[in-house]
């Protein structure tokens, strides 16, 4: 199956090239997903899977759509 | 003689015809009519151009704000309370914005002074402001840009239950705080203070903006609940540049003008979602924070 990987703010160094057309097995998770890009999982403060909050150990689904973010809060 | 009593025939006789730029007749007061008509009646200038608005009046500095507003929502506006804690990269954009817009009374709180390293992106830092309070450039700047806000300048840090006081009356909260430390404070303040909470960030080219209803989960419960990140956070990393604060503090402006004219929140609620700007690859999603 395919999904959608975006790494926002200083994850985005790890955004696969083809993240529009990212590659997994049937009943990966996001955990699979942070990974195998070579992100720490701790680094990844928030989830979001389809626009709504996900944990890191929900199972994906193909053409889902995943954002990965680290903690933002500069002003 | 009540002062509005007597505005309302000095703004009759100081009535102009205007037009908009599309040729659109309006009756307006021109710039320094404002200013006369107040001290004749002894009234502020914010109650003057709220009375002027009332009669259909436009005063001139309001022009361009028409018709995006109409006259009784420029006159909701110069009622509204405006609550904005952090005077920084975001804080200083929004007052400006708001300010412009003509936002009535601002409530500003920082405790903290200028440095050198303001200077790449802080509206309210320059060369000669280093090493003083940003609450008191926020004064000197409104005197400058629209002398009609009436400012409330808190120079106190803002811990715990001070967020609760200092939103408290506010029709619209703003976070504009810079790191994460004091963010779920301030969520938690505006939440018991019943007002609906505005909350921006930044790092690098990203930009986010969420707003909290009562009782709702907002930027700092998603992103940081404890106050403190897991790893550092990425404004620590990436640091903070103009391009993402100034479409932050404009998202920001866009639903604090939204909710003061009593329209529902677009970045928050039940009919919203926050939304997140990443300008290196130009894109924007909206989130939602609930569930």
């Amino acid at each position: 199956m395919h999904i959608t990987v975006k790494c926002y703010a200083t994850l985005q160094r790890f955004q696969p090239g083809g993240g529009e057309d990212f590659a997994l097995d049937e009943g990966g998770t996001v955990r699979d997903v942070v990974l195998r890009l070579g992100i720490a999982p701790e680094d990844v403060a928030v989830i979001f899977v389809n626009g709504l909050h996900a944990p890191l150990d929900r199972a994906l689904a193909d053409g889902d759509r995943l954002g990965l973010f680290p903690a933002v809060g500069g002003g | 003689m009540d002062s509005s009593v007597m505005l309302r025939p000095l703004l009759e006789q100081a009535a102009i015809p205007g037009t908009l730029p599309d040729g659109t007749p309006v009756r307006m007061l021109a710039h320094g009519a404002v200013g006369d008509v107040a001290r004749r009646a002894g009234a502020s200038l914010r109650r003057t151009e709220i009375a002027a608005l009332e009669q259909g009046l436009v005063p001139e500095r309001y022009l361009r704000n028409f018709t995006t507003l109409d006259a009784a929502g420029q006159a909701r506006l110069l009622r509204a309370r405006v609550a904005l804690v952090g005077l920084g990269g975001l804080g200083g954009h929004i007052l400006e914005g708001l300010a412009r817009m003509g936002f009535g009374r601002i409530r500003v709180a920082d405790h903290d002074v200028f440095e050198p390293t303001n200077l790449n992106r802080q509206l309210l830092a320059t060369e000669a402001d280093c090493g003083t309070p940003k609450a008191d450039a926020a004064v000197r700047r409104m005197a400058l840009v629209n002398p009609a806000v009436e400012l409330d300048a808190w120079r106190d840090r803002l811990e715990g239950q001070d967020f609760a006081r200092f939103y408290a009356d506010a029709d619209v909260a703003i976070d504009a705080l810079g790191g994460v430390a004091f963010r779920p404070a301030a969520e938690a303040g505006a939440a018991a203070a019943g007002v609906p909470l505005i909350a921006a960030s930044v790092a690098g080219w990203t930009a986010m903006v969420a707003t909290a209803l009562p009782g709702e989960r907002g930027l700092a419960g998603m992103f940081f609940p404890h106050g403190r990140a897991a790893s550092p956070p990425a404004e620590d990393v990436l640091g903070c540049q103009p391009p993402a604060l100034l479409v932050a503090a404009g998202l920001a402006l866009s639903e604090a003008v939204r909710l003061a004219l009593g329209q529902p929140p677009r970045l928050g609620g039940p009919g919203g979602r926050m939304a997140v700007v990443d300008l290196a690859a130009v894109s924007l999603d909206r989130l939602s924070l609930r569930g």
